[in-house]
């Protein structure tokens, strides 16, 4: 039995028991699993923004523990959570009150990095390259570890669509590191 | 290493990776709200009632008497059939219903569909 298999078991086993028992500890479980994942993704949703990300945390938790009987087991409790923590991110994005379409525009019209920068901040300004839905589905993809098929749930977007934007996504990065660094050598190297 | 898998342990790399608790999940357990129970009886009383007033008010029209009754001594009559056909189409009603509202249970997670990426 794969640890994934067993965690899927002890999440259901833990769904049942708030269900049936109306058990808050079993509850306390599950979120003391999830919180550390859920409030990264949304972090990196919101672009860093700590304090908006940690209240759509308490919201998408909220709002798990309302909407618990929902659960089917079809997709692994993590999945579910993170589905509801990313349409709750949508819907606050329609408001006003946050910031809205974090990269593309602006970010795309940004200047190359100073070669002298490292790799990390390569990255950073790279991705601040792709479109926000190439960013969203490698968060997910890669940094989140889930599969395509997991991504495709809790972005409710067609399986091919994601297939695309991580090929795409990771070609560009390849690109655009790749460009740097060969810059950055030959003017070393002259 | 492929060019992929490089990409990826970059990607990973500046993954922070989940997020400490700092008092977060005492936070949340703090805002729950008490659960309701859902009783099943409510439903079971309201069958039992809706079945036995429906058959009440029909049971004095002709043509559902004479269907019932020819439907008990075997004999395919007009009424019979009708009975049948108009029950047969209830049920599919039924049955269309239900498999809409599981499969709208089941798509949803809690919320509404995600629309935009």
């Amino acid at each position: 039995m794969t640890d994934s298999a067993d965690q899927a078991r002890v999440d259901q086993a833990l769904v049942a028991r708030v269900l049936l028992a109306d058990d808050r500890r079993a509850f306390e479980q599950l979120l003391r699993r999830y919180q550390g994942l859920v409030r990264a993704q949304l972090r990196r949703l919101l672009n860093g923004d700590h304090a908006s990300a940690d209240d759509l945390a308490q919201e998408t938790f909220l709002l798990a523990w309302r909407k618990l009987h929902q659960f089917r087991g079809d997709a692994r409790f993590s999945t579910w959570l993170h589905r509801i923590a990313y349409t709750c991110f949508l819907q606050a994005r329609r408001k006003p009150s946050l910031p809205s379409d974090r990269h593309d525009d602006e970010a795309a019209q940004q200047t190359a990095p100073s070669h002298a920068m490292d790799l990390h901040l390569d990255i950073e300004s790279a991705m601040q390259r792709l479109s926000a839905a190439e960013q969203t589905v490698l968060l997910h993809c890669v940094q989140l570890g889930m599969s395509h098929s997991e991504t495709s749930y809790v972005l409710a977007m067609p399986l091919g669509t994601v297939k695309t934007h991580a090929a795409q996504g990771k070609a560009k990065l390849r690109a655009l590191l790749a460009d740097w660094h060969d810059t950055d050598r030959k003017e070393q190297t002259s | 290493m492929s060019e992929d898998d490089a990409v990826e342990a970059l990607l990973l790399a500046r993954f922070e990776g989940p997020v400490p608790d700092e008092g977060f999940c005492d936070a949340v357990m703090h805002r729950l709200p008490s659960r309701r129970r859902r009783h099943a009886w409510p439903l079971a009383v309201g069958l039992v009632v809706g079945a036995a007033v429906c058959w009440l008010s029909l049971q004095s029209v002709p043509l559902v008497r004479a269907g019932w009754r020819d439907w008990l001594s075997g004999e395919v009559s007009a009424p019979a059939l009708t009975l049948l056909l108009v029950m047969a189409g209830i049920s599919l009603l039924t049955l269309a219903w239900t498999i809409a509202e599981a499969d709208d249970r089941r798509s949803e997670p809690g919320l509404q569909q995600p629309v935009s990426h």
